[in-house]
């Protein structure tokens, strides 16, 4: 719990709040001010629209926390503004309201454009408001009722221009708890309760930094094919050349162990008496970890250098699951150079549930299983080019490319079944 | 869905926001909250901390000097489509932020942000690597190193911030009274993040012609012409085939459908600089 000011609807209200608290559910459920409604909690709809600082703002997405020291007007708190009377005014007139779970964000996203906009010539209503849905009334009422306002051109006083260029209220503000300028460790600082997580007496490294493979790494380009939903299912096919002779290539892509060691974020327990192999992938994409558990198994065709691994997993965190397939089989070739070389031609398809598959963004897919892709590729490279013996060190992607790991994760946990039976 | 628990803290400089990321890996900056804040409700993202980076004067700044302007991180899209920040492009900036999200998303998403998120598909990303911008960081050991946006953005949703670094500011280069922008972007609906995403910028003075295709799942592809040789390269937009065989040579892939629409973007952002 921490302690905010802020100002709702003129009055100062200084109240305890748990920072994971939006400024929406801050408002409706601790100030009973209901007027102000949540709809889809991630930006989309803007059912929540408020004002802070004047500024219209998603209450949703907003955290109460974040706003300590600021103004915020709800559309309670316009009740006596005279161009909000004329808008609710117009509202009704123009059927611009049916059920009205729309309406309050609708109304301060609207008196906010007014103040703005109204005297553009060319004002564009429509997409002005387009961050607001209206599931009932098609929004022809709405946009008039506006229409109708704004052609009034009321008078409504603006914002000073030299204010805080970022997001409300900025360094400025008078908070509930001041920021001390003195030591480096003053900042406020909250504590949720979090059970399972105890704080660590040391810093924690931020990375742990992975030593220098023995053989300089070279790229290996992947070409990712088309990636397809299906039924919930995500499928793709990934082509490699490595330039190293089949045998080469196929005793180490044989065994999963060493599979495994060029996967990066993959740890796999040792085997078990019943043979079967578990482990653990970390995957991060942007802000989004996850660590999955896992188990798999795998079916291994040498004379074909086919293997097909499957695999499932979840991440205790968030709840998750997954489930996935990895299927490739070698293929002899000829580098430029006229060497030897294998092409590796791979089938993935993999299935998730639960928080993390509401990221649907399967757009971010392709860029993200080349880059796993290529991080993998090169890392066997760096194997097959390591003298006999020779230590290499555990595959690491860098920061960045980790984000390919939502993907991984699942192969990575295919991996791991493989591993099961085939060693 | 509510975010799970996280600390909260609210540091008052940069080195005290480093600090308190290279202390604890589980850490997370907050700007406005725009992109995290439905990753957190949705519980893809469950950082232990957030460090709120909203209160530290130095990110709000604006630099001007004679061949560039520097925005601070958390300047918003709003600040900047109200054109309240310098802008160095004739109001090129203010017409991208104007197309981003919506008003009430604007109003606190910040251009570090955006640019530390790294969505392909995101305005700045494509528009600020046609502009030939760079990114400001600071380390944890409060050194600091620039990099241009292109060379930032490093994949989707990955970008070149190593742990514990803070994005800091981006710098801008100055364009002339004649420099030309055109900008196009396709998406469903009006707010929404893009399909295609086309950017051309051309100033003779400044021997600058950039052609950018964003949204394309990866880092922007560029196209770009060497001194002098600018209108040529714009000449070769006007050939739908040829420009689908620049855009493929450049790395840029896709199905049939999608290659369609990055090619019309990017037609129709050359178009408007051709006129
Ligand atoms: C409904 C909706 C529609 C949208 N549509 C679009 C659109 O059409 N086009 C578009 O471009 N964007 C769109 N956005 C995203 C919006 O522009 C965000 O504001 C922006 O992407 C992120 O900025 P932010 O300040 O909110 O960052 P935050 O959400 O606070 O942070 C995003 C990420 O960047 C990191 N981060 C932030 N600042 C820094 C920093 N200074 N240093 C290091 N790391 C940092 C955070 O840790 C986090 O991982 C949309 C958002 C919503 C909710
Ligand atoms: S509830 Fe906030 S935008 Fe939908
Ligand atoms: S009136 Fe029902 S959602 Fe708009």
């Amino acid at each position: 719990m921490t302690t905010v000011t802020i100002e709702v609807n003129g009055k100062a209200v200084t109240a305890e709040v748990t920072p994971r608290t939006h400024l929406a559910d801050f408002l409706r459920e601790q100030l009973l001010l209901t007027g102000t409604h949540v709809g889809c909690e991630h930006g989309v709809c803007g059912a929540c629209t408020v004002e802070i600082d004047g500024e219209i703002a998603r209450s949703c997405i907003t955290f109460a926390v974040a706003c300590d020291g600021a103004t915020v007007r709800t559309i309670e708190g316009f009740d006596d503004d005279p161009l909000m009377a004329r808008l609710r005014d117009a509202f009704s007139t123009s059927h611009a309201l049916q059920c009205g779970y729309c309406t309050p964000g609708q109304l301060v996203a609207a008196r906010d454009l007014i103040r703005r906009k109204s005297i553009e010539p060319d004002l564009d209503i429509r997409t002005e408001m387009s961050g607001n849905l209206c599931r009932c009334t098609g929004y022809a009422g709405i946009v008039a009722a506006i229409e109708t306002v704004a052609a009034e051109q009321p008078a409504v006083p603006a914002l000073a221009r030299d204010r805080w260029a970022g997001p409300a209220p900025g360094p400025g503000a008078a908070t509930a708890a001041p920021v001390k300028p003195a030591a480096p460790a003053a900042a406020p600082k909250v504590t949720a309760p979090r059970p399972a997580a105890p704080k660590p007496a040391a810093p924690k490294p931020a990375a742990p930094k992975p030593a220098a493979p023995s053989a300089p790494s070279r790229p290996v380009e992947v070409e990712v094919g088309p990636v397809t939903v299906e039924a919930g299912e995500t499928r793709f096919t990934q082509t490699f050349v490595l330039e190293h002779p089949g045998d080469a290539v196929w005793a180490l892509m044989r065994d999963p162990e060493q599979v495994a060691a060029c996967m990066p974020g993959l740890a796999l327990d040792p085997p078990g008496e019943d043979g079967r192999l578990t482990g653990r992938m970390e995957v991060k994409l942007g802000p989004i970890a996850a660590g999955f558990s896992g188990e798999g198994t795998m079916r291994r065709d040498d004379a074909a250098r086919r293997m097909a691994i499957e695999g499932r997993g979840s991440d205790r965190r968030s709840g998750s699951r997954a489930s996935g397939r990895v299927d490739y089989t070698l293929a002899d070739t000829t580098a430029d150079t006229g060497a030897a070389a294998t092409r590796v031609d791979c089938v993935i398809a993999f299935t998730l549930q639960g928080p993390l598959a509401q990221f649907g963004r399967s757009d971010l897919v392709r860029d993200l299983v080349g880059r796993i892709g290529a991080a993998f590729a090169t890392n066997v490279d760096v194997r097959l080019r390591a003298p006999d013996g020779a230590t290499v060190a555990p595959a690491e992607l860098g920061g960045a490319s980790l984000l390919l790991g939502v993907l991984f994760g699942r192969i990575r946990r295919a991996v791991m079944r493989m591993l099961g039976r085939g060693s | 869905m509510k975010a799970a628990a996280f600390d909260y803290v609210r540091p008052a400089s940069v080195a005290e926001a480093c600090a308190l990321l290279a202390e604890d890996a589980d850490s997370k900056v907050m700007a406005g909250g725009q992109s995290l804040g439905p990753m957190l409700n949705l519980r893809l993202a469950r950082p232990a901390r957030l460090i709120d980076i909203t209160r530290i004067p130095e990110l709000g700044r604006v630099e001007e000097s004679a061949d560039a302007v520097t925005l601070g991180a958390v300047v918003t899209h709003a600040a900047i489509e109200d054109r309240r920040v310098a802008d160095p492009t004739h109001g090129f900036l203010s017409r991208v932020a104007r197309g981003i999200a919506y008003r009430a998303v604007r109003s606190r998403g910040t251009i570090g942000g955006s640019l530390a998120h790294a969505d392909p598909a995101a305005d700045w990303v494509s528009s600020l690597t046609a502009l030939g911008a760079e990114v400001l960081i600071t380390r944890a050991d409060g050194t600091q190193r620039r990099l241009p946006v292109e060379d930032f953005i490093q994949g989707a949703l990955a970008s070149a911030l190593e742990p514990g670094e803070i994005l800091d500011g981006v710098r801008i280069p100055r364009f002339s009274a004649e420099a030309r922008f055109g900008f196009e972007k396709i998406c469903r609906k009006t707010g929404e993040f893009a399909e295609a995403m086309g950017v051309a910028v051309h100033d003779p003075a400044r021997g600058v012609c950039r052609i950018v295709a964003g949204a394309a799942g990866g880092r922007p592809v560029v196209i770009e012409a060497s001194r002098g040789a600018g209108a040529r390269l714009l000449e070769r937009f006007a050939d739908a085939a040829a420009v689908h065989d620049m855009l493929t040579e450049a790395g840029l892939a896709g199905d049939a459908y999608r290659m369609r629409l990055h090619v019309a973007a990017v037609r129709r952002a050359v178009e408007e600089i051709r006129r």
